[in-house]
């Protein structure tokens, strides 16, 4: 009887108790936080393997574990990270119908180009030269001193299916110099063997690398030394330098290894170079990265760092405001009251990523310029910026966005102009039919136009397109779909109308494989349909092309070709903001010169805002070496 | 009994089987295909994704899919998709978690849904009955994420509590009392929210059979006998309808493992639900397929023991 | 279980309105839901002779963008600008609207898969329990959550697949209710007479089943208007622009730490509605059951 009732009320009193006791604990709890980063990330990383990673959640977290031979600094230029110097060359071969003729050539270009010591060998009918920057203009120079003295080099065989056979062989070389200071976290030397073993690894059909597409035109990679590192191309190819960032696998682990095995013995506990080492990994959860105080730019100010997984983006919101992670994107529409709120440090910078509508160029409305435009035209783009992104961003002007360094500035993106449009539409034929949609030889101005749920910004996009459409007489169609089913069955068939998407493709010139008409077949990203001789020719010579002034002029050309066909409606490039708790980091870094310490905040960089995480430090942890120089 | 149990089994055997090529016809069907490579990605090359595709299988026909995937399933070599990990591994590794929140969500509903309960049939018939009721319904009427919101919204806003997870990030405890309790609160707010709808359910169940048995001959003895009041309702009628929530032990199993897809979410809990979920998502085939049918196979086993355990409570019940 | 004999003058369904109708709880449900009904009727015809009130659910305007309530906007308004209010009657029509045809589809699946087992019984009554034992073993809300995929979200694919899991209870409650009923005197006597199986199954026990069917109804469609905030929680409820109470709240869980409204209101409103629902059967229950 007594026990009965001690059962029926003395369980839910306890339980009641220690609810309440857990929340008194939890809102008293001490303020003493560990030395410890905490950062949130929407997705659960999939593999740490830096080769086989796709994710932008394992790169994350990987980045802090791993190097590249090359990396960016904080302006976004090309800098030694496990290399400490690179250069580029070329050998550029002729071959000739006789071992004379290519002795006479020989001669006859170390006669006229005797104002450059030209370097060149002879192995039978070749004529090998090294040049000292690789591209084909030089080469081609050189091929017409040779028409001009009447000798014929013999072409090559073509390196792609249905290629033009070329009048020589251009090979480029890069040669990387490697530090020799530099230790995997278990102790073992890093070695040129260990970016051998990387690039034959990604090029092994059983790892699957989703990077393979980057090393594919290399036709030799040798160590001459155990820090010294060349690879040789077959042919200029170059975006190829940005793929040294790749991070390097260390081979004594992973050699011997079946790179099927890899998943059970690395993948989820790796070994790495960079200034933190692999600490836990519990699944949905979180991942603890602890210091390398061995990391050979000196040991991290903090004692680990944390990456959650925290799967909403409200929940991201709601663990910055308990203090449960250190750093939040702010979403546009929040950045207003942050901005005002005295408790919080904000950084924003230009975005690198931006939104578009593509219009399916296969179907017959959108085949007419004039149309194309007009949709451009009556979309309200400032509107947009405005209210989606709360003005936090610029209109788009073409493919390229305002952080690269080939960006072209001077494109006039097109005006809001509903008047305009409607013109336009009445030229190319649409006049207003009885239920206020534009018709054409019986046909409707009416299309359906996708994007994916859990994007709200998109969703919102193809929302007020549909409004402002329908002032100028287009009927719109707004469809909202998964992720997953939003590729495979339209975006990859390339059967849509038009669709809302985005592109964050980080500082790559190369967009060959979303504007060549040769990628226009299911599963490839020309999905729109997209075929323009000039802009092929543009992009081709684009990716031949190795110096700066002229990679400069052929993108700007590029985005200004691509922008006048307007195969997307180039919307907007939203800004990066992100917020932490005020003063709750700063960075400690080394100066130029040893023993020069920098103390600085926090700040957006180009490279965002958690460059060189390895100083930054927390307060109450300040760092034993002071600082020679302090930024306020 | 034996003969009864061997039969059973033999039955949850085709069952299961049924079940298998269903859930995977179903899960497979689906429009879309797996995609592990996030946002449009321009360095994939269709080379790629083509060894992608046939090591995961999904180039054969669906029947060769479904022969496979059993294969590596009970060979223990299924998986997943998503990172390569065995599956078995990666359910495995969330049981604890979820076994956690599911249990006290359990303990939490029967030990409130029972005193809710008691005190409704007690006063069966008046306005304290009515309020039972009327809580018992609220609980139930109360959509699952909102009620989550508006109490994360209080937490959150006024008092600023940290709430997400299995525990606290970033903060010495002063000792291991302040962090076990610490774990407490992760744990006990979820499984509240989650056991709501349990409490009325239990409380609504626990009030008929109680009103049931206080009408049968025997109470009316024992209250002619004049015992007392409390003795009748707890030693008498309780004990008497607490016999079928004994023998309902068995149906909990599936629920300790089957996940809260929406609490977990919101609370980044890293229970089943969201594993599940997730897999949906990502169209992780192996993950799905084998989370399914682990489910199945516990609902089945829960049935199976729930039979044997009324058999063994309740003497009428003959097993055949 | 209630009796199937009838010893007063008074027919069992009257018996059961004026109990029903002596209860207060009942009655004031039953007010709500007839409220929340008519909300949902006239936004229904305002929208369909072009005058929407307070305003168009679905006219966007950025510039009242996350308005907090006002005289203007009574329960503000959502992240394109749409007025919570207008988009809320509309959602009462379509939440009701999924409510109510999910559990025709259960009903009839239920009842004619129970009435079938239950009626025949043998074979027959073993393959289709195990039929439904066997889907009782999938985790319903996957099975919900795959089938949506597949189908694609449209409204009338999300009522259809939450009908088709929630069948299995009415179908045992039918069979049970058949089984008992099968073996009173009247029916064994209607078979006596060599009546058909589908008159007896329609005039002789589908009348005195009808109260606990009626039940199981009331109480289901609460369940299928839940089911339905749930998977718009997860985004895969009906779609926007269509509104329900479901997906406005959805929709605005990324503002919800300042936009409070959003969160609010449309909830109280699944709240009212489902508990009002559940008072309503639960009344109708007790008055079908109760002896005196």
């Amino acid at each position: 009887m007594r026990s009965i009732r001690l059962f029926l009320y003395g369980i839910p009193i306890t339980l009641i108790l220690l609810l309440v006791g857990a929340f008194v604990n939890a809102s008293f709890l001490s303020v003493a936080k560990k030395n410890e980063m905490s950062i949130g990330t929407i997705g659960e990383p999939s593999t740490l393997n830096p080769i086989q990673q796709a994710d932008s959640a394992s790169g994350q977290v990987a980045g802090l574990m791993f190097n590249g031979l090359l990396k960016y600094n904080q302006d976004l230029e090309l800098v030694g990270d496990l290399a400490t110097t690179w250069d580029l060359s070329q050998e550029t071969t002729f071959q000739f119908g006789s071992d004379e003729e290519a002795k006479k050539a020989d001669a006859t270009l170390h006669g006229i180009c005797w104002f450059v010591p030209l370097k060149t060998t002879l192995a039978g009918k070749l004529l090998i030269i090294q040049l000292e920057e690789p591209g084909l203009k030089q080469s081609d120079e050189l091929k017409k001193i040779l028409l001009e003295k009447d000798l014929h080099p013999l072409p090559f065989p073509t390196l792609e299916k249905g290629g033009k056979e070329r009048p020589f062989k251009a090979e480029p070389i890069i040669r990387f110099t490697l530090r020799k200071d530099i230790r995997w976290h278990d102790g073992v030397p890093f070695t040129s063997a260990d970016v051998a073993f990387t690039y034959h690894a990604i090029m092994d059909a059983r790892v699957a690398s989703p990077r393979s597409s980057d090393f594919e035109l290399i036709s030799s990679l040798q160590t001459p030394d155990p820090y010294s590192v060349v690879v040789h191309y077959k042919k200029p190819f170059s975006p190829a330098l940005l793929s040294w960032m790749q991070s390097v696998l260390p081979s004594h682990l992973l050699e011997k290894v079946e790179p099927a095995k890899w998943s059970e013995i690395y993948n989820r506990h790796p070994i790495g170079t960079g200034p933190f080492k692999f600490g836990t990994w519990k699944t949905n959860e979180f991942i603890r990265l602890i210091k390398n105080p061995d990391y050979f730019r000196g040991s991290p100010w903090l004692d680990s760092v944390v990456f959650r997984v925290l799967p909403d983006p409200l929940t991201l919101q709601l663990a910055f405001q308990t203090k449960q992670v250190d750093f939040w994107a702010v979403d546009p529409w929040a950045v207003k009251s942050f901005e005002k709120d005295k408790r919080f440090d904000l950084f924003s910078s230009a975005g690198n990523m931006y939104n578009y509508i593509g219009w399916n160029l296969r179907r017959p409305m959108f085949q007419d310029l004039r149309v194309r435009k007009a949709l451009a035209e009556a979309v309200n783009i400032p509107q947009m910026i405005k209210y989606i992104i709360y003005g936090h961003g610029v209109q788009s002007n073409g493919i390229f966005t305002p952080k690269m360094w080939f960006y072209d500035p001077k494109i006039q993106p097109l005006p809001y102009d509903p008047k305009a449009a409607a013109a336009l539409l009445d030229e190319a034929g649409w006049k207003p039919g009885p239920d206020g949609i534009r018709m054409k030889d019986g046909k409707r101005l009416s299309f359906t136009l996708l994007a994916n749920n859990g994007n709200e910004v998109r969703r919102d996009i193809a929302t007020l397109v549909q409004d402002d459409l329908k002032k100028i007489g287009v009927e719109v169609k707004v469809e909202i779909y998964e992720w997953s089913v939003l590729l495979k069955r339209f975006v990859n068939k390339g059967e849509f109308d038009a669709i809302v998407l985005g592109w964050g493709l980080g500082n790559d010139f190369d967009q060959y494989a979303i504007w060549h008409s040769s990628q226009t077949h299911p599963e490839e990203l020309n999905f729109v349909g997209y075929n323009n001789t000039e802009v092929d020719h543009l992009l081709t010579d684009l990716r031949q092309e190795y110096s700066r002034p002229e990679i400069i002029r052929l993108a700007a050309k590029l985005q200004k070709t691509i922008y006048e066909d307007q195969p997307y409606t180039f919307l907007f490039v939203p800004e990066g903001t992100s917020v932490m708790w005020k003063n709750s980091y700063r960075i400690r870094r080394p100066g130029s010169k040893p023993g020069e310490w920098i103390d600085s905040p926090v700040t957006m960089t180009k490279a965002g805002w958690d460059y060189d995480m390895e100083w930054f430090y927390r307060p109450e942890y300040t760092p034993k070496i002071p600082a020679t120089q302090t930024i306020k | 009994m034996i003969s009864f149990i061997i039969r059973r089994l033999a039955l949850s055997v085709v069952l299961l089987f049924i079940i298998s090529i269903i859930s995977f016809f179903i899960v497979t069907l689906t429009p879309g295909s797996p995609y592990p490579w996030g946002e449009l990605n321009p360095k994939i090359s269709a080379e790629v994704k083509a060894n992608f595709r046939k090591k995961f299988h999904l180039d054969r026909p669906l029947h060769e899919q479904y022969a496979l995937i059993m294969r590596d399933l009970f060979t223990g070599n299924l998986r997943s998709i998503k990172d390569d990990r065995p599956v078995i591994s990666r359910i495995l590794e969330r049981l604890p978690a979820t076994v956690a929140l599911n249990l006290t969500a359990i303990v939490i509903s029967l030990s409130f849904g029972t005193l809710l309960g008691v005190y409704a049939a007690r006063y069966n018939g008046h306005w304290q009955d009515a309020l039972g009721s009327f809580i018992a319904f609220l609980f139930i009427a109360l959509p699952g994420f909102w009620i989550t919101y508006m109490v994360v919204i209080a937490l959150v806003k006024g008092f600023g509590v940290p709430i997400l997870g299995t525990h606290s990030y970033g903060i010495e405890f002063p000792n291991s009392f302040a962090s076990g309790l610490d774990t407490l609160w992760h744990l006990l707010l979820p499984a509240t929210i989650l056991a709501l709808g349990g409490i009325a359910s239990q409380s609504r169940y626990l009030r008929a059979t109680m009103i049931e048995s206080l009408r049968e001959d025997y109470i009316r003895t024992a209250r002619s006998k004049g015992l007392s009041e409390e003795i009748v309702l707890y030693k008498h009628a309780l004990r008497n309808s607490i016999r079928p929530i004994i023998a309902g032990i068995g149906m909990v199993l599936p629920a300790l493992i089957g996940g809260a897809v929406v609490i977990e979410t919101i609370f980044a809990y890293p229970g089943m639900g969201r594993l599940g979920y997730e897999a949906v998502l990502e169209r992780d085939y192996p993950t799905l397929v084998a989370l399914n049918f682990v489910v199945a196979a516990l609902v089945l086993l829960g049935n199976l023991i729930s039979d044997l355990l009324s058999a063994a409570v309740d003497p009428r019940v003959r097993l055949e | 279980m209630q009796g199937v004999t009838t010893s007063s003058s008074e027919s069992p369904s009257f018996r059961v309105l004026r109990r029903f109708r002596s209860n207060p709880v009942a009655i004031i449900s039953v007010m709500v839901i007839v409220f929340f009904a008519l909300i949902a009727g006239g936004s229904l015809l305002l929208s369909a002779t072009g005058h929407d009130w307070p305003c168009d659910p679905n006219l966007t305007n950025l510039e009242l963008k996350l308005l907090p309530p006002s005289p203007q906007h009574w329960l503000g308004t959502d992240n394109l600008g749409r007025d919570v209010l207008s988009r809320m009657m509309h959602g009462a029509s379509i939440s009701l609207t999924v409510g109510l045809i999910a559990v025709a589809v259960s009903l009839g699946i239920g009842m004619v898969v129970g009435a079938i087992a239950g009626y025949f019984g043998g074979i027959i009554d073993q393959i289709l329990m195990r039929a439904v034992d066997a889907l009782l073993c999938f985790p319903t809300f996957f099975l919900i959550l795959t089938v949506v995929a597949l189908l694609g979200p449209s409204l009338l694919n999300i009522v259809i697949v939450i009908g088709l899991v929630s069948w299995t209870g009415t179908a045992r409650l039918v069979r049970s209710e058949f089984l008992t009923l099968r073996e009173t005197e009247y029916v064994k006597g209607a078979r006596v007479l060599g009546q058909n199986a589908w008159h007896i199954i329609t005039r002789h026990i589908l009348p005195n089943a009808a109260a606990p069917i009626l039940v199981t109804a009331v109480l289901g469609i609460p369940d299928a208007i839940l089911q339905e905030a749930g998977l718009s929680f997860l985004g895969f409820g009906v779609q926007p622009p269509q509104a329900t109470w479901g997906n406005i709240i959805a929709d605005g869980k990324t503002y919800l730490l300042d936009a409070w409204w959003l969160n609010l209101f449309p909830g109280l409103a699944i709240l009212i509605a489902s508990l009002s629902f559940y008072l309503a059967g639960d009344a109708l229950r007790e008055a079908a059951e109760s002896r005196s």
